[in-house]
């Protein structure tokens, strides 16, 4: 029976082009939505590898070009902090603290292997403050400051990229850039996950290197029920310290929330777009399958009187609308499979396999759908009526 | 092999009742060839309906082989008419798209037989009725009467005891029709196929063992 679907959707392929057609563009489209919405979704399911609630971002700006000044200042916001007793771990950062809008990125390389990485300066509170874990090795402490080299701490993915299979505790690596002039750095511990960019952004290479004079970002990490009555308390006496700084903090939900925002926006137009655009071809192909029902009534006839029942009816026209279907997806998956093959946006095979497979269950599932109830009508159709009619 | 027993047969609108067929009883034996003629609207093609199992009578009974159909399901009826009865029809009715084997294996699509059965029995059914050079060919590449023995060869393919043929010349000029009718009697006379024939053409009905008259939906003879 099959074969016999085949055969008669290929002899009409030419009627049932239009139909095709749509089926071919809307499985693209799905293909497009589906392959974004699985990469978004395994960003978002993987780790985070750092806490944002109860965390606040301080943006603090000394209003001085004095290294030495600012280094006094801060030192002076430090031990403020110390007697808030609302904040539980604090830590200076580079203005690329997680989920600002910042970013700063390095190349490293490790024997002629270069690769490019986000760098984030902090001082040694800072998984303390993210409640970040260690994976490997250790967090830097102000000891390490004093060695040959500089401590740092990486990603997984960085230790990955820079050192493949070998383990990254304790392996010594350049800048890319000036790898000759820059002092070496020594990797003393690695982190499993830190997205700091959004929850849906995918893993990457990060390093976290001690903290620079200059870095007036903090993060401070507060005890549940801080509100901002503290966060107002802690402003204001801070701002006290030096007349001319400005000080303003944020909560770094919100600033997650943001983020987030970001990637899921356009995703949701998009869906809404797709959406609307399904909806119009189903409405095509109900349309379509009523027209081609009506015009084949005799055919119905003869099919019921060599000895089709009202379910074989159903199932033949819903099957080939099936087979409709499988001709406008073969040729939509000739396209999609190229995304895979030439890896398009760098993105892993699997993404648009997945994505694949859930346009190909959708536009069976939609097909299905739209083509039961003219199916259903053919199925009633008196066969002793339909033969004689004209 | 077919009874009928007061069969009758009635179109109800809301406002008007149009009685189709009245009181019909009829006994066709097996291996009889029998022709029904009557006017325009006599209810030829109704009763043939009935008889094929297409339609149901408001009332009477219908028993084709010893087996009573009143009652039986959708699937039921559908076996029955899938083993038990062939079809040809006045226009033919042969889907344009397949070619003219694949018209032919159509009752054999909605029986448990193999693809190379189904080619088969086809092309044998071809060959009786003299076309097995048009396998490959389209309906639209046919003549008339080459397209009715095409709906032939799709009526005895699954060997049915019984055929139900409804004007099978009308459309044919009368050497075709005269071919259509041998191979009708020559599937009577070899096969022992009981056939019921509705047609308008007194000299074809001549050529049947038997003619049964209806007017106004009742027989008259």
């Amino acid at each position: 029976m099959i074969k016999h679907l085949f055969k008669l959707i290929w002899k009409r392929r030419k009627s049932n082009s239009l139909m095709m057609t749509e089926i071919f563009f809307s499985f693209l489209i799905l293909f497009a939505v589906c392959s974004l919405g699985v990469y978004n979704f395994q960003n978002y399911m993987t780790p985070a590898g750092l806490e944002t609630n109860n965390v606040w971002v301080a943006f603090i700006n000394f209003n001085t070009a004095n290294d030495t000044a600012k280094v006094q200042y801060k030192e002076l916001v430090s031990q403020q902090l110390k007697q808030y007793p609302e904040v539980e771990s604090f830590s200076y950062t580079s203005s690329n603290a997680p989920f600002t809008f910042s970013t700063m990125s390095n190349s490293v390389a490790y024997n002629k292997k270069k690769v490019s990485s986000d760098v984030i300066t902090v001082e040694p509170d800072f998984p303390k403050a993210m409640s970040m874990t260690i994976a490997q090795g250790r967090w830097f402490t102000k000891a390490d400051m004093a060695g040959n080299f500089v401590p740092v701490v990486i990603t997984k993915h960085l230790a990955k990229d820079l050192f493949g299979t070998e383990d990254a505790v304790g392996k010594i690596f350049g800048d890319g850039e000036e790898a000759a002039k820059s002092k070496k750095m020594k990797v003393v511990g690695v982190v499993d996950y830190y997205k700091h960019k959004s929850d849906f952004q995918e893993l990457d290479n990060s390093l976290f290197r001690p903290s620079e004079k200059w870095d007036d970002t903090m993060v401070l990490k507060v005890k549940p029920g801080s509100g901002a009555e503290v966060e107002a308390k802690i402003v204001r006496e801070l701002a006290r310290l030096g007349k001319d700084w400005t000080i303003e903090i944020q909560q770094m939900d919100g600033m997650k929330s943001n983020r987030n925002n970001l990637v899921l926006v356009p995703v949701i137009i998009l869906l809404i777009i797709c959406g609307f655009l399904v909806f119009n071809v189903a409405l095509g192909m109900f349309g379509v399958l009523f027209q081609t029902i009506n015009r084949r009534k005799q055919e119905i006839g003869v099919r019921r009187a060599m000895g089709a029942t009202k379910g074989a009816i159903l199932w033949h026209f819903i099957g080939e609308t099936a087979v409709i279907a499988t001709f406008g997806l073969i040729l939509g998956l000739f396209f999609a499979v190229q995304f895979p093959l030439l890896n398009v946006f760098d993105i892993e095979a699997s993404v648009y396999l997945i994505g694949m497979l859930l346009a190909v269950i959708f536009i069976y599932v939609l097909v299905g759908i739209c083509a039961f109830y003219p199916s259903r009508q053919a199925s009633v159709l008196q066969p002793a009526v339909v033969l004689h009619e004209e | 092999m077919i009874q009928l027993k007061n069969i009758e047969k009635v179109y109800r609108t809301a406002t008007i009742e149009t009685v189709a067929l009245n009181k019909v009883n009829l006994d066709i034996e097996k291996g009889e060839f029998v022709s029904i003629m009557g006017p325009s609207g006599c209810g030829k093609s109704t009763l043939l309906n009935i008889i094929g199992l297409l339609d149901e009578p408001s009332k009477g009974q219908v028993e084709i082989d010893g087996k009573q159909t009143n009652g039986l399901s959708d699937a039921q009826l559908a076996s029955f008419r899938n083993q038990t009865l062939g079809f040809i029809f006045q226009s033919f009715h042969l889907i344009n798209d397949l070619p003219v084997l694949d018209n032919v294996e159509l009752p054999l699509l909605y029986r448990n037989v193999s693809s190379a059965e189904r080619r088969r029995l086809a092309s044998e059914a071809l060959e009786k009725v003299g076309l097995s050079n048009r396998m490959k060919h389209y309906p639209n590449q046919l003549s008339g009467g080459q397209k009715q023995r095409v709906a032939i060869a799709r009526a005895i393919v699954g060997q049915p005891e019984i055929i139900l043929a409804d004007e099978p010349t009308g459309n044919l000029d009368s050497n075709m029709g005269n071919e259509i009718m041998d191979i009708l009697l020559t599937l009577n006379q070899r096969d022992k196929a009981t056939i019921v024939m509705v047609t308008h053409d007194e000299n074809m009905a001549k050529r049947t063992h038997r003619l049964i008259r209806l007017f106004d939906g009742s027989q008259v003879s």
